[in-house]
This record gives C-alpha cells, structure tokens and sequence, in this order.
C-alpha cells in the first residue's frame, strides 16, 4: 500500500504542475455544463421569417402583426416578389417566408403559403408548426362564426420527471459519464503510455513494485480527479440549473464507482495496446470520447439510430450508465438490476484483457 | 571588419533575476579549434545559443564569421553549422533524407546537396548506410551524421555542444579525427565538452563559471598557471575556487 | 531545391513512414461519418407508447388507432392500472403514456367536454416535448377528424424533411477540423519534445517558411479528407452537391488556414503533445457547440450568439449547408467567405508570430 501510495504521489504531482492539462481538466467539465446546459434549447426563439404580402390590406398587415406578437417570431424582411425567395434562403436571411395571397381581405384562405427552407428538416418542421398555428388562430379569429364547433375531446398533457423540459436536466448526467470517460480514461493512458515512451515505466519496474500496485498508484489521482470532476459538475447543475436529486447519493456514488472501474480499465487497454503517445491519443478520444458522446443516447436518441448501430450503442457502458444517472437524478430511482448486471459484465471482461495485454507487453 | 571567427565583448544574458552569462569576452581565430569548458550550469549553452542567433542577448556584443549576432540572424545562420549535446535529428528519416532535408534548409542547389551528400558520406564513414532509418543507427553513427548535417553547408564557424557524450572511445576517437581535418581546411571549432581528454585537442580552452570565463589559455599555458598535473586537475581547482 | 519545399518533402516522408498515423488519418474520417451522420439523428423513431384504455369502448380503441397511424410511435408494454403507468415511466418501459378515462365514449355523446391524459417521459427534454406534441396531435386528428391546417406548405431543398441531409455536412466540417487541428497541434511541439526543432531553428529558415512548411503536408490531408468524405456522402447519403465546387474550395481553403494556424500555435504554447491535444480538444469543444452544428444558433441565449461570432466553424459550415443543400454562390456567402478569410490571414499572422515569439 505504501508502494502505491508513493506512486498514486507521484503521479499527482505531475498532474499539479502542468498547470495548463490541469486547468483543462477542471474547467472543461464546468465550461460544458453551463454552454450544454444553456445552449442546447430545442425551443425556437427568434425565428426569422420573411413576408411576401401580395394583398397590401389592413387585414394582411394585421396577420404579420400577430404573427410577430406570438414574441418566437422575428420579421426578416419584407420581400417584393417571389423571385427574392430563393437568394433570401441561400443568403440565410430567413428560414420561412410567409406569402399572403392578394384575396386575403376577401376571405382567401386557402391562398396563404408558407415556405420553409428545410435544409435544416428538423427545424423546418418546428417552423411550419410555429407559422400554422399563428394563421390558423389569425384565421378564426377573423371569422368567428365560421369556426368549427369545439372538439368532443382533447389531449391533456403531463410531462414526468422534467415538467419544464429544462435541457440541463438532461444533459448535465451525460455529462458526468462524459467527464469521467475523458478524465478516467483518457488521461490514464495518456499518462501509462507516456512512461513507456519516455521509458520511465521500466525504471520503475525495475523496483520491487508489482506492476498491478504501478498501475493502482497511477490511476488513482485520476480517479480522484474525475470524481472532483463529477462532484462539480453536479454542484454546479445544481445551483445553476436546477437540476433536482430525487434519488439516493450512496446510489448515485456506487455506479460512479462502477463506471469508474471500466473507464479506468478501457484506458488501461489502450495503453497496452498503442505503440506510441500520439496512436494512444487518437485512440482514446475515437473509442471513449466520440462514442460517449455520440452513441450512448447523451443527447441523440438511440431509438432513431438504425438496428445495427443501436446494437454499437448497446456495448457503450455510458449508455448503461446514462439510464442509471438519469434515472437516480430525475426519477428517483435507486436499483437498475439489467443495468448493474451488463455494467458488472463490462468491467470483469475488459480489465481481463486490460491484464492480459499488459502483462504480454512487459514480458 | 575583424579577422577573428568568433569575438564576444560583454556579452551578457539575464533570464529575470538571474544572470546566467555575464559580461564574458573571447576571441577565437579562424580554424582553431575552441575548447569551451565549464562546470553543469555554468552558463556555457546560454553563451552558446546567443552565439548561433537562437537567443538575443540582454547586453554586450558578439560578431560570429564577421556578421554580428542579435541582427541578420539568416546571413549568420547560413555561415555557421551546430550540433547539440541532445541527439536532434529525423530518427524516421534515412541517413540520405536527413542530409538532403538539412541541405535544402540551408538552401544548396540540388547538384550541390548531391555533390556534398557523397563526398561527406565516405568522409564521415556512413557509407552503406544512406538508405537505413536513422533510428536503427548506433550512436556512434548518428554522432556522425549530426556532424555531417551541421557541415554540410560549409560553414565557417561549427559549434559542438557536448558532441560525443556517451559514446565509446573508439568512436570518440574517430570524431576528433573528423575535427582536426575540419579545422586544417580552416573551420572554425568551438566545442563544448565534458572529456577533459578531449579538452587537451583543443588549440585554446575557456574555463566558464557561474556565467564569468574564469581562465582562457592554451592547455599547456593552463597547467603552467595553476599548477595542475592534466586538465582535469586544472578544471578541478579553478572551479572549485 | 528551397528551404520550403526540402521542409515540406521531409513532413511527407515521416508522415509517409507513420503507418498507424496514416491509417488513422485516412481510414476513419469514413467510419466517423458512417457511425455519425447515423448516430446524429434528431428525427424521431420508436418512441414506445404504452396505453391505458380505462374505457374500453370503440371510441376509445378509435383513439389509441390514431396514435399508430403516426410512424413516429411503436407499441409499448400494455398497461393495467394508473399505479402501473407510473411504473413503467419510472424504469424506463415505456416513453410515452396515453389514459383514456373511463367514461369518456358516454361524455363525448352527453355534448361533456372530456381529456386523454398524455404522460411523457421528460427526461429527455428534447424528444420529450416534441413526442407530446405528436401524441397531441394524433388525438386532435381523432377528435375533429381534421389536421387543423391551413393554405399550403412547400419545403424548399429538402421536401422529405430528412434532417440527415444536413447533418452530413456538418459532420464533413467536423471531421476536417478535428484532423487538421489535431495533426498540426502536435506537429510543432513533437519536434519540441524529439529536440529536432533546436536544429532546425539554426538553420537560416524564417519562421514564416517553418510554419508555412509545417502545415502544407497537413493541409493537403484535410483536402484528401474533405474529399473522401464529400465523395462518399454524395454517393452514400445521397447529399446533393447544388452549387458550385469552386465556391467550396473558396470556404475550405480559408478555413484550413484558421484551423491549421490555430493548431499551430496550440502547438507552439504547449510544451507536450499532451497539452497540445487538450487546448485542441477545448477549443474544439466549443467551435462545435457554438457553430450551430447540432443547436440552431438562434435558440441560443444572446451572449452565446456573441460567443458564435468568434466562431470559425459557425462561418465554414453556413458555407459548407450552402453550397451542398442549397447552391449558394460566392454573392450570397460573401459575408461567411469574407469573414473566414479575414480569420484565415490572422490566424496564420497569429502562428508565425507566436513561432517568432516562442523561438526567440
């Protein structure tokens, strides 16, 4: 224990000073929560549309007068002709253009046009909805007696877990498993393949340490530091954004711990496994950074994404650990059996070929 | 313009606080071979890196092959060649890829880096190896061809920065050999080392400490003034003063 | 032959030496934009929902029909009780919950005003409220029989609302940076750390050859990349190439000058390839998140739209949806090209000064 406490030392006081990694590492993860927490807003604001009115009446002006009192809805530009149109979308002027038909005053309603760049299709769905409802309500209210009867039954909605659909609540655990990726794993075999390049990691094997101790003692101020990481990342979801904890913290604290152990142990089997420092950074950022952010359901959802890719997703611990953080912080929901026992799989299978490989590479 | 290869009048570099080459004067003259002698830390790479355009000095002045240092760092770097105590060359590069790299930096014509890649390849021992990686080399071998990119140009001055630590003295032997016959054809040496065998080749040898050149002489004129028995000795009792 | 190009034949011939560098280099710009332009989808799919029918009547199975016609929904466990709705939305059973009360075909026919309980899981906060909204309208559809549309809609570029189509792009723009960003940033300070860079520096080569030097080999691979890529999501993705190929270059070429230069000089301040890579990774962190890659820009709270104006990335890739989607020419992105011009020749300013800096 002493061996590896001397190292776990060591290794800290490489991490203090350099200043630089150090800083990254601390202020990347608060810098994420506060640009993911307040940027990732599927809510249109400012939406920029333009009008082509072709009725010129107090009616049609009235209509992009509502339009733009619905307060989402900005009024781009006021265009002439149709033939404006396409330059607007091209010049990105505007994402829709409204057209006003010239029987409008008289009654025209089916004339009304709307047109949506939908380049961006996701945002032009959104568009076309935000456009309908400020017509159709425009509409009716012009016409009061010739609106339909009220429907027979309508939808009331209750959204669990996340009543104000705040995106911070969502994003901030992916966070945590994020962070831990990148600090457990990342960094961990940064730090192992470096010794072995600079040659270091033979000076010290020819101590009368294990090399198991080694490795201990140079993954934990790692671990540490992604715990720090996590603590903070919380504290500030917390107190910036609200983010509730409706589960246990000794939950929370035990599938951290869990997750830990595989990111370490992936970071583990990359230096093993890469020759040199640079294949060892490509490596680890294309297998543990990219697929944590992309394939573990962080913010895209796994249900859109083909059969086979969702099979990829399915063999990312984050994604195991997403449902469970989210689950403790959101739902209160404190035991994940299918969880514990894939994340448990995880962990055995690749610290064995963590230990396999490693043991190949210093004999 | 002077003749000398080499002059420094109060050349003098402060890092902050900390004066770390301080007001040191010398002459060297073409084709001698300098020794430049000093304790770890004394200062000599400072005055070394001032002397090859890599650092300005704070104070003081130094002409180097006629072109004085600090300004025209191109014209001074094209006339003089270096190569430093830290093996620095392309390991994953051949031996042939290093010379002609370091040939077209320094800006020779094709025919030329061809013309001057043969002769120095026999001339420095390194023929049969131009197509091995560099990295594949004994240290002997890459010594060698260090020496060999810093010449290729035909500088007048080359400075050597601890050129043959760790390497055995067969190949030690064979380097001075190198630096003799360089110095015959009148190429300035200004060589730092830690051999105190070595520092007895030298024409004339420079004692630096904590940034001040304490004695400058001819190995015999050293001994004669201190007293002492062989180099070693001489360094030993000056340094320790 | 020139310093310039003596220095620019080396970079080659390490990097032709580098097998597991190039295999990266080139081999996995193609699965990134595979895996990701997949991955990336913000569509809805397979939402599971789950209903719970407390009326059972033809009205009510009328209702949860409704739902199905949407292809965004798929079946869900069946529900039995309120207590079980909750449970399955608690673990995750189920992302979506429709209770139609019981009583409701009799309300409906007594001219009573009745209400379908939709319950959504909210934890996503993005597919959250926009599967409530379908759900809403799916129920809508049932209770009047309309679609409660007005006047005619037409989808510029894009008419089946396939937001792959403009993602791939963005994961085009994504890929260039990350490698041309990264291979420059450890370029310098490799050469660093190997002690290469100190013999060179006693050559007579200025800094602006060295950098110059330095960042051709890697441009040339972010053009092969961009390439690659471009090819492949034409032929793959069906991404329509609409406008013109030289207004493309235009953007690439400026681009790669601000992110090799920015490479450069991650590279020239760090004293490791370690550091290099982190204060790459930061600041492409960022560059993506501000660009309007993922996240339309104008949903942004105003200081981040601010923030978007230093964004190199945000300019490339309006040029980038341009030119593919919508065949945008040199007059109407001349404020992006402009602009990313503008930050090209500082950058690269930026890095030979920083080199000059550091090296003397």
């Amino acid at each position: 224990m002493k061996r590896v406490a001397a190292i776990a030392r060591k290794e800290l006081v490489h991490i203090v000073r350099d200043r630089r990694s150090l800083a990254v590492a601390i202020l990347m993860p608060l810098a994420m929560v506060l640009i993911y927490g307040s940027v990732i807003d599927m809510e249109l604001r400012d939406l920029q549309v333009g009008v082509l009115d072709l009725d010129r009446s107090d009616a049609s002006r009235e209509l992009v007068r509502e339009m733009t009192a619905s307060g989402f809805i900005v009024e781009a530009a006021r265009l002439a002709s149709r033939a404006e149109v396409e330059a607007g979308f091209r010049r990105g002027r505007f994402r829709a253009v409204l057209v006003v038909p010239a029987g409008y005053a008289a009654g025209d309603r089916t004339g009304i046009q709307i047109l949506v760049d939908a380049a961006d299709a996701a945002t032009a769905a959104t568009v076309d909805n935000y456009l309908q409802a400020v017509v159709l309500r425009a509409a009716r209210e012009r016409l009061p007696a010739a609106g339909a009867p009220p429907p027979p039954f309508t939808a009331r909605t209750r959204i669990w877990f996340n009543p104000e659909l705040a995106s911070a609540h969502f994003v901030v655990p992916g966070l945590v498993a994020l962070v831990m990726m990148m600090i457990c794993a990342l960094l961990t075999s940064i730090a192992i393949t470096r010794e072995k390049e600079v040659g270091t990691l033979e000076q010290i094997l020819t101590t009368p340490v294990a090399p198991a101790q080694v490795i201990l003692g140079k993954a934990l101020p790692y671990v540490g530091l992604g715990a720090l990481d996590a603590a903070l990342i919380l504290a500030v979801g917390r107190l910036a954004f609200k983010v509730p904890m409706n589960g246990s913290w000794l939950a929370l604290a035990a599938y951290t711990l869990l997750f830990i152990v595989i990111a370490l142990a992936v970071g583990l089997l990359i230096s093993a496994r890469s020759s040199s420092l640079r294949v060892a950074m490509m490596a680890a950022i294309i297998v543990t950074m990219l697929p944590t952010m992309v394939l573990s359901g962080f913010v895209f959802p796994i249900a859109s994404m083909p059969r086979a890719l969702q099979a990829v997703c399915q063999l990312m611990p984050a994604t195991h650990f997403l449902v469970v953080v989210r689950g403790i912080l959101l739902k209160g929901q404190n035991w994940y059996p299918l969880q514990t026992a894939i994340l448990a799989a995880m962990a055995i299978v690749i610290l064995t070929l963590a230990a396999r490989s490693f043991r190949l590479r210093l004999e | 313009m002077s003749g000398e290869a080499v002059l420094a009048r109060g050349l003098t570099r402060r890092f902050g606080r900390f004066t770390a080459v301080d007001g040191i004067d010398l002459a060297v003259a073409p084709g001698e071979i300098f020794g430049f002698l000093g304790a770890n830390g004394a200062g000599k790479t400072t005055a070394i890196r001032m002397l090859c355009g890599l650092l300005p000095p704070t104070s003081g002045e130094a002409t180097v092959a006629g072109i004085p240092v600090g300004r025209r760092a191109v014209e001074l770097k094209q006339r003089i060649g270096y190569m430093s105590q830290r093996f620095s060359l392309y390991e994953d590069l051949t031996v042939r890829e290093n010379l002609e790299f370091f040939g077209g930096v320094y800006g020779l014509s094709r025919h030329r880096i061809a013309a001057r890649v043969a002769a120095l390849l026999p001339y420095l021992g390194l023929a049969g190896t131009e197509n091995r990686l560099t990295a594949s080399l004994p240290l002997g071998y890459k010594q060698r061809l260090a020496l060999g990119c810093a010449l290729l140009h035909e500088p007048r001055v080359v400075f050597l920065d601890e050129p043959t630590g760790g390497v055995d003295p067969l190949a030690r032997r064979r380097f001075w050999d190198l630096i003799y016959e360089q110095a015959a054809a009148g190429v300035t040496i200004f060589v730092t080392t830690h051999y105190m065998d070595e520092a007895e080749y030298c024409g004339r040898v420079s004692i630096m400490v904590q940034g001040r050149i304490v004695a400058l002489d001819t190995p015999a004129g050293l001994k004669a003034t201190t007293g002492g028995r062989d180099m070693q000795d001489v360094f030993l009792r000056l340094v320790d003063r | 032959m020139g310093p310039l190009a003596s220095l620019m034949r080396k970079e080659f011939l390490q990097l032709r030496r580098d097998h597991a560098m190039l295999r990266l280099v080139l081999v996995l710009p193609i699965v990134q934009l595979l895996v990701l332009s997949y991955a990336l989808d913000n569509d809805l799919r397979n939402v599971r929902v789950s209903v719970l029918d407390e009326d059972r009547t033809p009205l009510s199975r009328g209702i949860a029909d409704a739902l199905w016609e949407s292809d965004v929904f798929v079946p869900g466990p069946p529900l039995a009780s309120g207590d079980d709705l909750a449970r399955s939305l608690k673990v995750g059973r189920c992302d979506l919950a429709v209770r139609i009360p019981a009583g409701l075909a009799r309300d409906v026919a007594g001219n009573r005003s009745a209400a379908i309980g939709v319950h959504v899981d909210g934890t996503n906060s993005s597919t959250g409220g926009r599967a409530a909204g379908y759900a809403e309208a799916a129920i809508a559809r049932a209770a009047t029989g309309r679609d409660g549309r007005v006047g005619a809609v037409r989808f510029f570029y894009n008419p089946e609302l396939e937001s792959r189509l403009y993602m791939v792009p963005g994961i085009i723009v994504m890929i260039a940076t990350i490698v041309s960003a990264m291979l420059t940033g450890m370029a310098i300070v490799r050469e660093k750390e190997l002690g290469t860079l100190e013999q060179v520096l006693v050559t007579p080569l200025g800094s602006l050859q060295y950098v110059a030097g330095k960042s051709a080999p890697y441009a040339l691979i972010a053009l092969v990349d961009l390439a690659l890529a471009t090819g492949f999501a034409a032929v793959w993705f069906h991404v329509p190439l609409a406008g013109s190929p030289l207004v493309l270059l235009a953007g690439v070429l400026a681009y790669l000058a601000v992110t090799l230069s920015l490479g450069l000089i991650a590279s020239v301040v760090s004293d490791t390839q370690q550091q290099a890579m982190f204060t790459v990774w930061f600041f492409l962190v960022f560059a993506i998140m501000l660009s309007g890659f993922f996240f339309p820009i104008e949903n942004m709270p105003p200081w981040a739209r601010v923030l978007t104006w230093l964004d190199p990335m945000r300019f490339f890739l309006a040029i980038v949806r341009g030119v593919l989607l919508r065949g945008a020419g040199f007059g109407d992105l001349a404020r992006d090209l402009l602009v990313l011009a503008g930050m090209g020749a500082a950058s690269f300013t930026g890095a030979v000064l920083a080199f000059r800096r550091a090296t003397s």
